[in-house]
Formats: C-alpha cells, structure tokens, sequence
C-alpha cells in the first residue's frame, strides 16, 4: 500500500503519541503496517515515523473494529472501503454491508441490555427500603452467594 | 373484545400496591368482562417488561403496549380504558 500525501501544515505524530492516543503499542503500530493492514506510514529526516491525522483515523478504526470481534483480515477489507468507497470491490461491498447488519444486532442486543441494567436500578431507587430487588434476582437465579 | 392490562409491580415497590388497587376498582367498575387485568412481577418476567419498556415499577401496559409509566390516577385510567374501549369519557 502506498502512504498518504502529507501536507507540510498537517499535524504529525511520533509513535509514542500514537500508542498514547490509541492504546496500542509500539510493537502493534509497527506491526499493523508491516502487514499492510495501515499503509506506510510518513518518516522524518531521520527515518522515524511520523503518524498524521489519517493514520490515527485509522488506527481508531481498526480497534474498534477489533473490539466488536472483526478479524484483521475483515478489518483490512473495511479500511480498504473507507479510503474508496465507490471503487471498493463487490466482495469488500459485501463484508461490509454483512458487518453492518452484524453491528445493527449487536446494538440491538446492547440497547436491551441497557435497558434491563437501567429498569433494575430504578426499582432498586423506588424500593421502600434498601434494595431488595437483589437479594429477589439472587433467589430467582439460585444464587447462594 | 376485551382489553387486556397487565401492572408491572416489583417487590419492595412503594407505590404498586396502590397502582394494584386502582385498577382493580376501575376494572370492576367497567366490567371484568371488558377489563381483563393481571399483575406481572417485573422480577419474574423480566424479557417482556423489557420489551415493553418498562423502565420503572409501578406501570401500566394496555394490549402489549406502555401507556403508564408511573402511577396514574384513577381518573385518567378509567377515561384511557373508556377510549379503549370506545366509550367517551363523560
């Protein structure tokens, strides 16, 4: 893959930052673009490298992506779709209209956990007195603890 | 057809006792023919208080649907029953 054109005016980043602001480390950073999964990223005069805006967008991208379950290869299709979209191939089309239904239930599941969560607190905040609704939850489930 | 209203109560709930009685006084008045009513421990029936979006106890759910999310006065829960049932309020 080929970097990105960096303007002289971008703001740019050493890996440090980057792994600060990502959370990922220097080992992953260098990794990601060994294995093509971030394009070459930029170097200064002495052939460390510099992270601009595009590459942080990225690399934000790909964790959270990783973070819902997508594997590096997807992940790799995905960027593939977000740096073109309208020249993205069908098969990258796909996945991606295939992840998006993946999420979609996924946060269907996570809005009803939410909602669950939160009605068990405010029966707790309405109860007379303390909380009962645990100690009832902990019979219901045949918690000895 | 009758309408079916179902209260969402939960152990230790300081005002579902009195979500309880209101309806039953409504559902009598109107007829337990027209009005069926039944209490559901929010604890044991979890998946469908959710669904319904059930936030808070007391609550009231008319025909599979929220329409109460606190305690309604008996006025405004025998006027919302009437409308159900096609009667207007007097």
């Amino acid at each position: 893959m080929v970097g990105h054109a960096v303007s002289r005016t971008a703001r740019l980043y050493a890996i440090g930052e980057v792994a600060r602001r990502t959370g990922l480390s220097h080992d992953t950073l260098r990794y990601y673009e060994r294995i093509g999964l971030l394009p070459r990223v930029g170097r200064d005069p002495g052939g460390r490298r510099v992270y601009d805006e595009r590459d942080l967008s990225d690399l934000r991208f790909i964790r959270r992506a990783q973070a819902m379950g997508f594997t590096l290869e997807e992940i790799g299709m995905l960027l593939q779709m977000r740096a073109d979209p309208r020249r993205a191939r069908d098969e990258v089309r796909r996945l991606t209209a295939a992840k998006l239904a993946e999420i979609e239930q996924r946060l269907e599941e996570i809005r009803t956990l939410r909602d669950e969560l939160r009605l068990l607190l405010n029966l707790c905040r309405g109860a007379q007195d303390g909380c009962p609704i645990i100690e009832s939850l902990a019979e219901h489930n045949g918690d000895s603890a | 057809m009758p309408i079916e209203v179902e209260v969402f109560t939960s152990p230790g709930c300081g005002k579902c006792g009195r979500a309880k009685e209101v309806l039953r006084d409504v559902a009598r008045e109107l007829g337990e023919d027209r009005v069926h009513w039944r209490e559901v421990n929010v604890l044991e029936e979890l998946d469908h208080a959710v669904a319904l979006g059930v936030l808070a106890a007391p609550a009231i759910a008319i025909d599979g649907k929220l329409v109460f999310t606190t305690l309604p006065s008996a006025r405004k829960l025998r006027a919302t029953l009437l409308s159900r049932l096609g009667v207007v309020s007097p």
